[in-house]
């Protein structure tokens, strides 16, 4: 009987293997045809009353975003355009933040793929414009008289050809409480060495100077380190002596940068290894925490839920003698599916977003996103208008440290974010020396990034 | 018996009785069969194909052989990922199997005697299990935050302010404070498999070792817990393969980096962050050498069941 079922089960096993090797040939085959015939016959269609009756059609694009928070203001974006274009109608249909990367990716390769979509800047980006999936844009009328060539850059080839529309900025700064800085007579500090000044007259009254925390491990990378790193630097020629090999990355202005993060270190929250950056705006918006330093999207935020006391921003002030450089970050751009079958209206609505009409709408509707139009209409919100005011008096503006070229690391290296982000968090747990983390930094870049291998 | 039956009520065909017999078995068995292979071996196979293929995107398309494999092993960043992962997924497992199963043993004990307040005990110890894990994720980091939790708060309220750590922040708290938190979820599982176990050891075994004066405890390990042996086997697989397969509890309380430092990193977090999300903030996954971990992952979940299988058996017909 025993041998008897052991026969049965290896022949079920037998079975099972065939029919894998069949069923899995088949169901790979059959789905890659059939939308390959669905997807003929509406085409089909389509081109004959195209070729008719091409005003009169209705058009439908859908705008990729992972903007899930600015819904509403897309929608009186959408509105305007579709008043200018009434055959087409935009339908902005955002994704998860963290899943953005990855929807997007599996949409366009299975042809699913939005008309346009918001494109992350440098590699990200381009990676999806190499393997084909974003159209030229070399052809758009106007892009490069409405946007500088460092908007330009993120999205665009070594040759200077364009693939997406730079939409938005973002700035940083210090969001601080003007109560609690009043009640403890506290001015704006304009070095450095004020702020940890005053950061210590904070302390000593009881209040938590920042409410900065490191558990996301992010925002301590790209709101604090990353708008040290370009005062000490000197902004955009600094960092290009940096990706030139003409510094080395554990340089004493980087080594500088360290130190701030170390003197700030006082100065955070208790057990700021577990403060999240959620659980930091809530200390800030509770006035728990007289400081924040945290990005320019955040406005909106705020402005719903600190509304017991007055609260403004300023930017992190350069260390004594320097002169200050402000982080004005290129994040996102819109581009156009190249698999499209409503291309053309996709570079009507591309078009639409080099207006000055676009600009005044995005800023005005969504505080602390800036736009990139090189006549900047005015800002209404207040904030806003402060954050546009650094890079009025500031030395300089630079995108963030570690976007351009660092990020691509060929695999099995360390990019330079990660990097940064690790070295930065060593340091506020006293496990490096801001010295030590320079130089760890410089060795992961070295070890693939060829001009920090040849520095001098 | 019902062979018989069957032969008897057949009419006679071109398949003698007997062997219809066999094929009418694996015709009722074919639906089950085809959902299987489609939706799990097929998938299966598929991911250890894909990984011998690079590209990037979602559908490799370069062969390159063992080579990824050969990466994740001698690449010293690769290595030591993998080698954090796998460790970080040890201890993981082995805190669940020492507290999660023991506490369960335990429970089990306690409910399977009379006393008053039993089914309001044993739903306590169950509801856990009933709520999704973000939720348990979620609560339990606010209960932990080092600003307004409450955990802090009771130590600093009983002036025991030098342990009001920042649990989830540090390298050598975390990982077993989030499979504590684990732990207090899913101990009811083993709890009812135990409880089921116990119910199932006859009185009169108790009765006569109570007769012959056996301590309560002798009566523990001398019979109920050699008479539990098959149960405590099972629950120790299950646990085996649920927690070498965990990501919910880490991607909800600590992130899909496990962060602080990589130190809550687990073999299926650093999967996921590999093959499918890839790292913030470029995001481009390598989708082969993900389906490398998820072999390697898969090869240990094997070896181990395989290993448990072949000792059960042994001792079975020991």
């Amino acid at each position: 009987m025993q041998k008897k079922l052991f026969g049965l089960l290896s022949l079920l096993v037998l079975l099972s293997l065939v029919l894998t090797a069949c069923g899995g040939g088949a169901a790979t085959e059959a789905p890659a045809e059939e939308p390959a015939a669905t997807e003929e016959a509406p085409a089909a269609t389509e081109e004959a009353p195209a070729a008719t009756e091409a005003a009169a059609e209705e058009i439908t694009l859908t705008l990729g975003s992972w903007r899930v928070d600015d819904v509403a203001a897309w929608e009186v974006i959408n509105a305007a355009f579709h008043e200018a274009h009434p055959n087409i109608t935009v339908k902005f249909d955002p994704t998860n933040p963290p899943d953005y990367n990855a929807t997007l990716r599996t949409q366009l390769e299975t042809g699913t793929g939005p008309d346009l979509f918001f494109v992350r800047s440098f590699a990200t980006g381009r990676e999806l414009f190499d393997a084909g999936y974003i159209a030229s844009l070399k052809d758009l009328p106007g892009i490069s008289d409405n946007f500088t060539e460092a908007s330009r850059a993120p999205w665009a080839t070594e040759s200077g050809e364009p693939y997406a529309v730079p939409i938005i900025a973002v700035s940083h700064g210090i969001y601080y409480n003007k109560d609690i800085f009043a009640a403890n007579g506290i001015e704006i500090p304009t070095t450095w060495e004020e702020l940890m000044a005053a950061s210590q007259t904070l302390l000593d009254a009881g209040v938590i100077p920042f409410a900065n925390g490191t558990k996301d491990a992010w925002d301590i990378n790209e709101v604090v380190m990353m708008q040290f790193i370009p005062s000490n630097i000197g902004g955009f020629e600094g960092r290009m002596a940096y990706l030139n090999g003409d510094r080395c990355f554990n340089s004493d202005e980087m080594v500088a940068s360290f130190q701030q993060i170390d003197d700030m270190q006082p100065y955070l929250p208790n057990g700021f290894e577990a403060v999240s950056y959620y659980d930091a705006a809530q200390l800030f918006a509770q006035g728990q925490a007289a400081m924040m330093m945290d990005g320019s999207w955040s406005i909106g935020a705020f402005q719903k839920d600190a509304t017991d006391f007055e609260w403004g921003v300023f930017y992190p002030p350069a260390l004594e003698g320097k002169d200050t450089y402000v982080t004005f970050h290129i994040d996102a751009a819109v581009g156009a599916n190249a698999a499209s079958p409503n291309l053309e209206a996709a570079m009507l609505f591309l078009e639409f977003l080099e207006s000055s009409e676009f600009a005044a709408l995005l800023g005005n509707n969504l505080p602390g996103f800036f736009p990139l139009t090189t006549d900047v209409p005015t800002l209404s919100d207040p904030i806003a208008a402060d954050f546009m005011a650094f890079n009025s008096n500031a030395a300089g503006v630079d995108i963030r440290f570690v976007w351009e070229k660092l990020l691509a690391a060929p695999s099995g290296n360390v990019d330079a974010y990660t990097s940064l982000n690790n070295n930065v968090i060593a340091v506020l747990k006293d496990e490096k020396t801001p010295q030590e983390a320079a130089d760890a930094f410089n060795a992961d870049l070295a070890a693939w990034y060829a001009p920090a291998a040849g520095c001098k | 018996m019902s062979q018989t039956i069957l032969t008897k009520s057949g009419s006679a065909g071109f398949l003698n009785p007997k062997k219809r017999l066999t094929l009418t078995w694996v015709l009722f068995l074919l639906p089950a069969l085809f959902i299987y292979l489609t939706f799990m071996a097929g998938p299966l196979f598929d991911s250890l194909r894909l990984s011998l293929y690079t590209g990037q995107g979602y559908t490799p398309t370069e062969f390159v052989g063992f080579q990824n494999y050969i990466n994740l092993f001698t690449n010293p960043l690769w290595r030591e990922k993998f080698i954090n992962a796998f460790t970080n997924t040890c201890i993981f497992f082995s805190i669940h199997m020492l507290v999660q199963n023991t506490l369960g043993l335990l429970f089990a004990n306690l409910l399977s005697t009379d006393f008053k307040g039993r089914n309001f005990f044993r739903t306590v110890i169950f509801a856990p299990a009933t709520l999704s894990v973000l939720v348990v994720g979620f609560l339990w980091t606010l209960i932990l935050n080092p600003q307004w939790g409450a955990v802090n708060k009771i130590l600093i309220a009983m002036d025991l302010k030098q342990l009001a750590l920042p649990w989830l922040g540090r390298e050598s708290l975390a990982l077993p404070v989030i499979s504590l938190t684990s732990v207090w979820q899913w101990v009811g599982m083993p709890t009812v498999m135990f409880l089921a176990g116990l119910m199932g050891i006859s009185d009169e075994l108790l009765e006569a070792a109570r007769i012959d004066g056996a301590s309560e405890w002798d009566i523990f390990w001398r019979i109920k817990f050699p008479l539990l042996k098959p149960v405590i086997g099972v629950v120790a697989i299950l646990t085996f393969v649920d927690n070498f397969n965990a990501f919910d509890i880490i991607y909800a309380m600590a992130g899909a980096k496990g962060e602080p430092g990589y130190s809550t990193d687990l073999l299926a977090t650093l999967f996921y962050r590999t093959g499918i999300a890839g790292e913030h903030p470029v995001g481009i996954p390598d989708m082969g050498m993900g389906a490398a971990i998820a072999t390697m992952t898969f090869a240990i979940l094997m070896t181990g069941v395989l290993s448990w299988l072949y000792l059960s058996r042994k001792q079975e017909t020991e």
